[in-house]
Order: structure tokens, then sequence, then C-alpha cells
């Protein structure tokens, strides 16, 4: 502590060692906060419904999707992550997972949301499983934080069924 | 700077730091601000840098009293010379 540049050095490590402790503190306290969001998706129509040459079957469905994820948001929440994906089970595989849409939610005020879409990604099975094949429609969501901690969750919502013949 | 002063700029730097790093903590989250937080704990770093790293007058309160000169030669400093060259006088015998 004898010179200029020692003391500069001391107070710049002391100052970043406790700005590590501060972060890790913030990224404890998103462990106070439950979020309890809400979420439901419905299939308004299925658009066509066939069997591509090379033997796979591909959907083509209208979602609405409204959800309320306001309560994930914390002081320390960069932002949310958030994608809807079929999950069904085939004779081969025991959960095939195939996304739908995404979206990024960057702040609190557009958390509470409501989307009418068709399928962004293309929902098509790797084979020809998908006649009359129940299915769940799952929100999945990440919640990516200013510091720390990253948190993932889901809500699962059941009762889905494609039709029995291709359209 | 003297030696009581680097023990006193060391001190206070380290509760300063951790005050300010108490109250922005305290702030950001009741207010829900992480921007607030880091502004807030940047500012503290800065008033502490100025605080604790120039060299201050208050700082120097407590100069070392050195013996004058006169006083000095009157105590003079065990030489180390004469053993050495007692032992190389013992070794040409």
């Amino acid at each position: 502590m004898h010179s200029f540049g020692y003391r500069a050095n001391a107070v710049v490590t002391f100052a970043v060692t406790i700005l590590a402790v501060m972060c890790s503190l913030a990224s404890l306290s998103d462990n106070f906060n439950v979020p309890t969001p809400t979420a439901d998706v419905k299939v308004l129509n299925i658009n066509w419904f066939q069997k591509q040459p090379n033997g796979n079957d591909e959907v083509s469905l209208t979602l609405n999707i409204s959800a309320d994820l306001s309560s994930m948001f914390t002081w320390n929440t960069k932002q949310v992550f958030v994608f809807v994906a079929a999950e069904y089970e085939t004779p081969q595989n025991a959960l095939n997972q195939v996304s739908f849409w995404d979206g990024i939610i960057p702040s609190k005020e557009h958390a509470k949301f409501w989307i009418h879409t068709t399928n962004k990604y293309r929902f098509i099975d790797q084979g020809s499983n998908l006649r009359g094949k129940d299915f769940n429609l799952t929100l999945h969501w990440h919640v990516m934080p200013k510091t720390g901690k990253m948190f993932a969750d889901k809500i699962v919502m059941t009762g889905y069924r494609l039709p029995e013949e291709y359209r | 700077m003297d030696w009581q002063g680097q023990k006193h700029s060391e001190i206070l730097m380290q509760i300063l730091l951790v005050v300010f790093a108490v109250v922005a903590f305290v702030v950001g989250y009741a207010i829900g601000s992480f921007q607030m937080m880091m502004l807030i704990y940047a500012c503290g770093v800065f008033v502490t840098a100025l605080i604790t790293v120039p060299n201050w007058p208050f700082f120097n309160r407590h100069p070392l009293k050195w013996l004058d000169p006169s006083e000095a030669d009157r105590h003079p400093k065990p030489q180390v010379t004469t053993a050495a060259s007692k032992k190389k006088a013992s070794k040409q015998k």
C-alpha cells in the first residue's frame, strides 16, 4: 500500500471480488421467486396433412398460443426464451419432440401474449406414424438471468389428436 | 504516505467498498433494478478510489522520527567487514 499504483490495484481487486459476490447473491435471490405461468394452446385447423415422396408424414397446423409468463420475471431476468413443441411416442422412439414455434420475450411488459400462427418450423415425422396420433403440446421456457443460474421448466398440455386420413 | 496512513487507507478502502456493496444490493433489490445496483456500486468504487488512492495529507499525520546524523555517528553500525578480514587473515596463516 506504499504507492499510488499499489493502492489503485488493491481497490480494483477488492471491488471486483465484491462484485462477484453481489452477482452470486443476485442469482441466489432468484430462488425466492416461484413462477406461476399459465399457457393455453389451441389447434384451430389442420391446414394440410400429407405423406412426402420419401415416406415421411408432414402436417401444417394453425395454432393459437396464449400465455402469461410475467411471473417468471425478476430483477435479475434478462429475457425468457419460450418454445412450443409437439411430443409424441412412436414404436422407434419413446419421445419425439418437434418444435412448432419459438420466441424471445425481452421484458415483463411483453410476457402476457397471444399469438395466432401457423407452425413456424415444419412438423415432419421421420416415418409415417402421424395418422391418428395422440400428441402433447408442451410449452418449454428458459429463463436467462443477467447473472448466474439459468432456469428451465415446461407446461405439458395433453389431449391433441391428428386426423386418421391424409388431407 | 506513512505507515499508519497505509494501514488506515487499507481498512478504509475495505469498509467503504463493503458498505457501498450492501447499500447497492439492498436498494437494487428493493426497487427491482439490477441497473441501479450496478450504478450505485460503480459510484461507490469511484468514491472509494478517490478517497483511498491519492496521497492525501490526512494519511501523513504520523511521520517517522529519524535520528539526526550527529546522534547516529555516536552509535556506529557493527562492522561486518572486520570479521571477514579476520577469517581471511587466519586462513593465510
